[in-house]
């Protein structure tokens, strides 16, 4: 080879790529270039140097499991179908919700024509209703209770008249449950009673 | 590539047995009829390519993405993706170099999507490890933990280091041609690139390595 070859084919021949007439004719013309000699030398020593601290393969850990994921996930593709199958009914599921919606409408309408209870009815001669006032009841015989209700005050008071009057006298305190402080820790009582009692 | 989804998948069948013991685990010519019988549907077929090249697709990632566990995801990832578009593959390339291809687009999503998802967090790309500097006490060691320092060995450890601060391009440029052994022609076709970016690449990949592992590459 009398003529420079072009760049592709000298990064083929550093790399020992070429192959056959393009390696002799390539290795003919190399042999007046020292350095493009040196030059694939020094990707040789480079290779060398990577492929002894980095493998080409590497298992990856716990092989076998790897494989039975792939092969999982593969299964998993292939059920796939039947389900796609199904969606072919999509239909159905846009059917479905508007059936529900209507049978809730529907049942709403009836509702809202039945809550109101069959029509009122005369029957001849019967006596027809009469509101009642509401009666307050005592536990006391003498005892009279009125009522008074407001709707605006939003309350109703009861006043109880005929009640004997409450004595001056009367103690309150031993009627109402009146809250005593206590102390929650029954060792430290104890021990108190026994420095108390016992002189300790 | 990530055109595996839109044709039918292939149909896994049982073929317990079928597969002869004796394939030899380099030549490709085993590998195509291991192909041609998977084609078919036959699961245990596949089983087979899956134990011949796992070793390599997990090496090739894990020295891509210098995580062994998301590694081990990855490269089960390649496997079913390449089953899906497995009635697709013909015969033109090696399977191996078929599947490298398919483990580039898989590793490029995946750094795509982490890279998505680190938006406003804090930044922790592992393709950004050439914005470190390299004399920081806090550049990070590429996931190894220090018993794994000591199996694989320093040199592997800085070789690693140094692959850690190239761009991912011309990482995986080196990877598949000094540690993998593939021809130009084939990282090509697996990069997506053409023959002369291949070589522009691996040429100032290698300047950057051997400035980076001097000290190294000078007392060998």
């Amino acid at each position: 080879m009398n003529t420079n070859p072009d760049e592709a084919k000298l990064a083929m021949w550093l790399d020992d790529e070429l192959q056959g007439e393009e390696l002799v004719a390539l290795e003919a013309w190399a042999a007046s270039q020292p350095e493009h000699v040196a030059a694939r030398e020094e990707v040789r020593r480079w290779r060398k140097l990577v492929t002894s601290a980095l493998p080409a393969t590497e298992e990856p850990p716990y092989p076998e499991f790897f494989n039975g994921r792939v092969a999982r996930a593969i299964r998993g593709q292939v059920a796939e179908p039947a389900v796609a199958g199904r969606r072919r009914f999509a239909w159905q599921s846009l059917f479905m919700p508007l059936a529900a919606c209507a049978g809730m409408v529907l049942a709403f309408w009836m509702g809202t024509k039945t809550q109101a209870g069959p029509p009122e009815v005369v029957v001849a001669g019967a006596p027809r209703a009469i509101p009642v006032e509401p009666v307050v009841y005592t536990p006391e015989r003498g005892v009279k209770a009125d009522w008074f209700a407001s709707a605006k005050a939003s309350a109703t008071v009861i006043v109880l008249s005929g009640l004997t009057a409450i004595p001056d006298a009367t103690d309150f305190s031993k009627t109402a449950a009146l809250h005593e402080e206590r102390e929650i820790d029954a060792t430290a009582e104890f021990k108190l009673e026994r420095n108390d009692g016992a002189g300790l | 590539m990530n055109n595996s989804s839109d044709e039918p998948s292939n149909v896994a069948r049982e073929p317990a047995g079928s597969v002869d013991p004796g394939f030899s685990t380099e030549d490709p010519g085993d590998d195509f009829r291991l192909v041609a019988r998977a084609q078919q549907g036959d699961f245990g077929s596949y089983d087979v390519l899956v134990t011949r090249h796992r070793g390599r697709i997990f090496a090739m990632i894990r020295n891509m993405i210098h995580q062994e566990a998301d590694a081990w995801d990855l490269s089960q990832e390649v496997f079913i993706k390449a089953w899906n578009a497995l009635p697709r593959f013909e015969a033109k390339a090696r399977f191996s170099t078929w599947l490298y291809r398919i483990a580039h687009n898989v590793v490029y999503d995946w750094t795509r999507k982490r890279k998505i998802e680190s938006v406003g967090e804090l930044n922790d790309e592992i393709f950004e490890r050439e914005r470190i500097d390299s004399a920081s006490l806090t550049t990070p060691s590429g996931g190894e933990s220090p018993d794994d320092s000591m199996v694989h060995g320093e040199l592997r450890v800085k070789i690693e280091t140094a692959l850690g601060k190239l761009s991912p391009e011309h990482r995986e440029v080196v990877l598949l041609k000094d540690v993998q052994g593939l021809s130009y022609k084939e990282i090509a076709e697996v990069m997506g690139c053409s023959l002369g970016t291949v070589m522009s690449r691996l040429y100032y990949a290698r300047q950057k390595l051997q400035t980076l592992l001097k000290d190294e590459y000078e007392s060998r």
